[in-house]
């Protein structure tokens, strides 16, 4: 645009100076050709005058030139005496100038000498013409030339001034806003500003590449959304494999290790038994074997207690039935024989569905998860509580835990004030033998047994603790379903 | 009398369980493998096996269904350690102890225990075999 303005700042006095140049030296030459003409009619008619014998016509001769309206000058010199026209005034008489151009010496009169007669009667005609009408013909032109090019000047501005808010402004409005897109701002929907169908297409076309940017940058947002939740799930799934590895490798040497045990306390106890037999009942010899079969007892039920862990012992009873009575039973037991002191709160909600279980071994774990948080209390003076209720386990939950389903479940829980554990400590409370209590105070099979019979439960055991704070253990047991029959059936038809 | 014969590759196992049975009253073979276990039976047949699952060369369960082809009336009882010990050739994706015991159950015996057990666990469960 200013591009524009400048090319006719040049351009325009340059057109001006050339046209009224031409338009003068077109008048110049109208005026000269017309005056020489003029000039040399009248001068014609006064060849063919006698001029000694008839001063009187010569007179009426000069007289109808000035009349004729064309010269405002005449005079004829004749033998060195003027013959003025008598429409003169006697002082303008005397004031011929030779002129050779059109405007010289300013005194708005255009003379010309013309010989007139020949020989003898030879003498010069004197005209003189009235430069100033042509002047002012030349101011008008000019003025209208001036005019002119300023109404085209105004024309241009206005053209620049419509170019500009047309369509140079929705240019820079699309600049800018094709400026913000690559900057990464898409969210603001494009709308046309201009009327010029040319604009309105380009917006539109830059309004469907920034859609598709918006939807091209939703999906990758939702893809890595997805990939990240992917990332998560595996994780978890990965770090929940390792520990089961980890408890299933753990599982299958403490199992082996418990063969052995075994396999060694079989003769231990049958050949002590043997020697029983052999001694007097109330001799030293006898209350010694006696001891020494009491504590291969023990030693057997620690066995017991690792291949229960190892999902390894055989005598399982399971049945579909309600675990609220179970838990009761169990919490009186815990009451009666091992913490009465304690303050122990139950929530046990009847109203839940059935699970299959083996009742003597839920009541193991309900026994082993109190007696752990009586251990963590000891120093406190926080509480125990006990709850069981029905939950719907949801997806994200799921995500968390690879062993748990989306769907209901019964939860036990076993929340204590204790002293609470480190996360180091959580991580590794499952592995058999693993214990935070002094040596001879615990054996560390406690919460294996308990992770042994959840997962021959098919359930999921999940701890969390803070130290300081407390436990809170959460066993979720299946809920048995009562649609699952047929499915089951066809199950077990394919397997 | 009835005879037993018992087969496990412990010595003191073997020993001991000898001499229980000894004092029960029944006359007691015993046998260090399946192997000499089947020879034992072969030459003097039993009223009784008690064998060992897991053992050299031939093992409990074969032993027991070697047995079950030519004696059917010998009773059979199963004795284990329990444990994940052995390779898993009978039920691999099973519980192994629970998949070796019904291997042998299947395969012919009588009975199974998981050691260890009382002798009067023992008596008891050989005195109810002997009189079905």
């Amino acid at each position: 645009m200013l591009m524009v303005l400048l090319i006719h700042a040049v351009l325009m006095p340059i057109l001006f100076f050339t046209l009224a140049t031409a338009v003068e030296r077109n008048l110049e030459d109208g005026f000269l050709d017309d005056a020489r003409l003029y000039a040399r009619v009248i001068a014609d008619g006064i060849d063919k005058l006698d001029v000694e014998s008839g001063q009187e016509l010569v007179i009426e001769r000069l007289d109808s030139a000035v009349l004729g309206g064309q010269s405002i000058y005449a005079a004829l010199v004749y033998k060195n005496t003027v013959i003025a026209s008598s429409m003169m005034e006697p002082l303008e008489i005397g004031q011929f100038q030779e002129d050779f151009e059109f405007g010289e010496h300013g005194d708005d009169t255009y003379y010309l000498s013309l010989p007139v007669g020949s020989g003898s009667r030879a003498g010069i005609l004197h005209l003189g013409f009235d430069e100033a009408p042509t002047r002012e013909n030349f101011a008008t032109i000019r003025s209208t030339i001036i005019y002119a090019l300023a109404a085209y000047m105004l024309l241009v501005l206005i053209a620049i001034g419509y170019l500009s808010s047309a369509v140079v402004r929705p240019l820079k409005w699309l600049q800018q806003a094709s400026r913000t897109i690559s900057s990464g701002e898409v969210d603001k929907e494009l709308q046309t500003k201009s009327s010029l169908v040319e604009i309105q297409d380009l917006t539109a076309d830059l309004e469907k590449m920034r859609s598709k940017l918006v939807g091209m940058n939703a999906q990758l947002q939702q893809e890595i959304a997805d990939r990240e939740l992917a990332d998560t799930e595996r994780r978890n799934l990965e770090r929940y494999l390792r520990h089961a590895q980890r408890l299933e490798s753990l599982g299958t040497l403490a199992g082996g290790v418990a063969h052995e045990f075994n396999n060694i306390l079989q003769p231990l106890l049958l050949y002590t038994d043997l020697a029983l037999e052999d001694l007097p009942e109330d001799s030293p010899a006898a209350v010694n074997l006696r001891n020494v079969l009491d504590l291969a007892s023990r030693a057997k039920g620690l066995s017991q207690q690792i291949l229960t862990f190892g999902r390894q012992d055989t005598d399982a009873d399971f049945e579909e039935l309600n675990l609220a009575p179970v838990v009761h039973e169990a919490l009186t037991m815990i009451r009666a024989l091992l913490l009465a002191t304690i303050d122990l709160r139950a929530d046990i909600s009847g109203d839940i569905g059935d699970v299959r279980c083996d009742p003597a071994q839920i009541k193991q774990l309900i026994i082993n998860l109190c007696n752990n948080s009586f251990r963590a209390l000891s120093a406190t003076d926080g509480y125990i509580h006990v709850s069981l209720k029905e939950v719907l386990v949801p997806r994200n939950k799921v995500t968390e835990n690879p062993n748990l389903h989306e769907g209901e479940y019964v939860v036990l829980q076993v929340a204590d004030t204790g002293v609470g554990m480190d996360p180091q400590t959580v991580e590794r409370v499952f592995e058999p033998f693993f214990t935070t209590q002094d040596v001879g105070q615990g054996t560390g099979l406690g919460l294996s047994v308990v992770h042994g019979i959840v997962l021959r439960h098919d359930g999921e055991i999940i701890v969390e603790s803070e130290l300081g704070k407390g436990t809170t253990v959460r066993i979720y047991l299946p809920l048995v379903d009562e649609d699952a029959g047929e499915n089951n059936g066809k199950r077990e038809s394919h397997g | 009398m009835a005879k037993i014969l018992v087969i496990d590759d412990e010595e003191h196992i073997r020993d001991v369980l000898k001499q229980v049975l000894e004092r029960a009253g029944y006359d007691v073979v015993v046998a260090a493998d399946g192997k000499e276990g089947l020879e034992l039976m072969a030459q003097q047949g039993a009223d009784l096996v008690i064998t060992d699952v897991i053992m050299p060369g031939i093992d409990g369960i074969a032993t027991v269904q070697k047995i079950r082809e030519k004696f059917l009336n010998t009773r059979i009882i199963v004795i284990s350690g329990g444990g994940n010990v052995a390779p898993m050739e009978y039920e691999p994706d099973a519980d192994t102890t629970i998949a070796y015991l019904a291997s042998a159950r299947h395969a012919g015996a009588d009975r199974t225990m998981t050691k260890p057990f009382n002798r009067q666990e023992l008596l008891d469960a050989i005195k109810e075999l002997m009189t079905e």
